[in-house]
């Protein structure tokens, strides 16, 4: 099968493939578990890479892989095509897992990251403006207009894991100078996206 | 700093970004989950933060997770669904059934027992009958002269009719193989659309439920993509079996 994950950066999700990856979200809800075998043929591959990325450990990745395809299990009837599309909630709902693992969450403790992705379908529209390629390149050029350190510090937090006492060590600066950086960079890219 | 009920729109707005980005750790990790988890309009704001961020994840390359993997995953499905359970154990005895395709009436019986039954049945009082007394039914199917071998079992419980091509269910472009529940009055309703391969799960509507009784006839026929036009069916019958009680 086609893992319609590993296509390169930019390539446009909300495509045939796209929609049905969201029909066999569908059918996962309904308790179909030759349609979780194929969405884990699908996705496993890129989502235990996002794991990977931030956990840096095959191990760790792997726990953060099956708790991610726990979740979706039970609670793909939360997904809702209308507002987000598939990948997206996979990718972001892995990557919190890891996130949350990476931070030491025991489960059950606290609501967590995954619990904000499992909110993030039914509050209005937060997901539903990432789905093409052209969002992808409009958030590279609203992080390109940012100090090139401030964007490699949100790439880096995002896609790597680092938390702010990483940043600053790896950049060799007092903490709330890390924190006043991201702050001021958040605020400009909030106001990019959506000028 | 100023309790959470007194921050600025933008402060909340930001600690639900670095939340989100996952920039906090500790006590300020802890806040702002507490936070999360008390005020939808927080999470919705984290949420929207993650939104903004996702397409960075296309960056980050696919890495195939060690085999054994799945299984284990797979093992942490059941029991939170039974249709996992009964949809493994069919597709288990499925493929002994491939193994041992010639003693199929014998096989028949045992698989019949195999797959729906459940021990809480063996030892509960007969419940009183509902309105419309739905028991787990099987079928096995298969038609002289066609390789076609398939397993349907009705789940009661979840009002769904399990099917599992054993062999000789092939997908041929242009065509589908199309489900019909044939009940005493002989008159074929469509049950859909059966898959190639894979055990699936299909809903059984409710109008559809007072038929799947004992003896009513599953038959499988091949129709055009998409199913028969005119809803009764078409082409030929590859494969039919009477259900029976398990």
């Amino acid at each position: 099968m086609d893992p319609i994950m590993d296509r390169p950066a930019g390539a446009n999700f909300v495509s045939e493939e796209g929609r049905r990856l969201a029909g066999t979200l569908s059918d996962v809800a309904n308790g179909d578990t030759a349609a979780m075998a194929r969405l884990y043929e699908r996705t496993s591959g890129k989502l235990f890479g996002i794991c990977l990325r931030i956990l840096g450990s095959e191990a760790e990745a792997e726990e953060a892989l099956q708790e991610t395809f726990v979740t979706v299990w039970r609670k793909a009837a939360a997904f809702d095509q209308g507002k987000a599309s598939a990948v997206t909630w996979l990718a972001v709902l892995a990557r919190n897992k890891a996130i949350d693992r990476l931070r030491g969450r025991r489960p059950g403790t606290d609501a967590g990251l995954d619990a904000a992705a499992d909110i993030a379908d039914s509050g209005a529209s937060a997901l539903d403006l990432l789905e093409d390629a052209q969002e992808s390149r409009r958030l590279s050029a609203c992080l390109d207009e940012l100090e090139p350190r401030t964007g490699e510090a949100i790439r880096a937090a995002f896609i790597g894991g680092a938390s702010y006492p990483d940043l600053a060590a790896r950049e060799g600066v007092p903490l709330g100078t890390m924190k006043s950086w991201v702050r001021r960079g958040l605020l400009r890219l909030r106001g990019c996206l959506e000028r | 700093m100023s309790e959470d009920f007194e921050m600025s729109e933008e402060e909340r707005d930001l600690l639900a970004g670095e939340y989100a980005l996952g920039l906090l750790e500790g006590e300020e990790r802890a806040r702002a989950a507490a936070l999360a988890a008390a005020d939808p309009d927080f999470r919705r704001r984290a949420a929207r933060w993650s939104g903004r961020l996702a397409p960075l994840l296309d960056e980050v390359e696919a890495v195939s997770p060690p085999v054994h993997l799945w299984t284990r995953i797979e093992r942490r499905l059941s029991p939170a669904a039974a249709a996992g359970s009964n949809v493994h154990i069919l597709r288990r005895k499925v493929n002994l059934w491939r193994g041992y395709s010639a003693a199929a009436t014998a096989l028949a019986a045992s698989l019949a027992l195999f797959l729906v039954a459940r021990p809480a049945d063996r030892t509960a009082p007969p419940p009183p009958p509902p309105p419309i007394a739905a028991e787990p039914l099987v079928a096995m199917m298969s038609s002289e002269g066609s390789a076609a071998k398939l397993v349907a079992s009705f789940d009661p419980d979840r009002k769904s009719l399990i099917v599992a091509p054993a062999a000789g269910v092939e997908s041929v472009p242009g065509h589908a193989h199309e489900l019909w529940l044939i009940p005493a009055d002989g008159k074929p309703r469509s049950m859909g659309i059966v898959a190639p391969g894979a055990p699936r799960r299909m809903a059984v509507a409710p109008p559809m439920l007072k038929e799947l009784k004992a003896d009513a006839t599953l038959a499988l026929s091949v129709e055009q993509t998409g199913g028969s036009p005119s809803g009764r069916p078409t082409g030929p019958v590859i494969a039919s079996g009477k259900l029976i009680r398990t």
